[in-house]
């Protein structure tokens, strides 16, 4: 698992990798403090080479979603997996975040 | 049958996917399939990593297996009695940004991909028996 964040004027971008699942969730909570700091900005969630994810990884999304509904920042999730999506959809989470 | 021997170490569970990737293509399970027994597995077996033993190093079994055209997955643990069908609420997935809790989905989840989730208590080991009909 992997982020690498990039920014750009308002637009934080997030470009997520490998498998979030709960073995990775203890480093990916440490690496989402740099995207958590920019919470009152457009944050992108780039998906596209996002693999996998437990409802470790949802709930280490909806962390970053709260903290950027108290800071006036947004989350978009863009180029998400069909079999991805599902799971946000399965929990409720679709309507938690934008997609795109 | 396929098995899976973990420790009760967080790290253990990166074998977890390549264990799966392996059993699935032996058994013949469709990657819709595969990729939802990934997720079940996950939650499964950090609900054994995290909270069925007091000390590390204790060992717990993942097995999976094809009987006729039923899946039937198993976590077997010596832990402390735990039963995840029961114990855990149904969330309300309605709620809004601020509202919804962070976590209590795994079970939830779990019983969202398979047909069939039961626990039993034999001796001292917890057996959650999930199933998913094939056909």
């Amino acid at each position: 698992m992997t982020l690498n964040v990039t920014k750009e004027g308002d637009q934080v971008t997030g470009f997520l990798a490998g498998r979030l699942d709960t073995a990775a969730s203890q480093q990916f909570a440490i690496d989402m403090d740099q995207l958590k700091a920019e919470a009152d900005k457009h944050i992108v969630i780039d998906c596209k080479e996002l693999e996998f994810i437990s409802s470790s990884g949802l709930r280490l999304l909806l962390a970053l979603r709260k903290e950027t509904m108290a800071k006036g920042g947004d989350v978009t999730i863009v180029n998400i997996k069909p079999e991805i999506k599902q799971v946000f959809t399965i929990t409720g989470f679709v309507s938690l975040f934008k997609f795109q | 049958m396929q098995t899976l021997t973990l420790h009760n170490d967080v790290s253990e569970m990166t074998l977890l996917a390549p264990f799966l990737e392996e059993s699935c293509d032996l058994l013949g399970v469709q990657p819709d399939v595969a990729f939802q027994l990934q997720l079940v597995l996950d939650e499964a077996v950090a609900n054994v990593v995290n909270y069925a033993y007091s000390e590390p190093g204790k060992e717990f079994q993942v097995t999976l297996d094809k009987v006729d055209s039923t899946l039937v997955v198993q976590v077997i643990d010596q832990g402390i009695p735990f039963d995840p069908t029961t114990e855990s609420k149904t969330p309300d997935i309605t709620l809004s940004v601020e509202d919804r809790p962070i976590g209590g989905l795994g079970i939830f989840l779990i019983k969202e991909m398979m047909d069939v989730v039961e626990y039993q208590r034999q001796g001292d080991s917890n057996i959650l028996t999930m199933k998913k009909n094939l056909a």
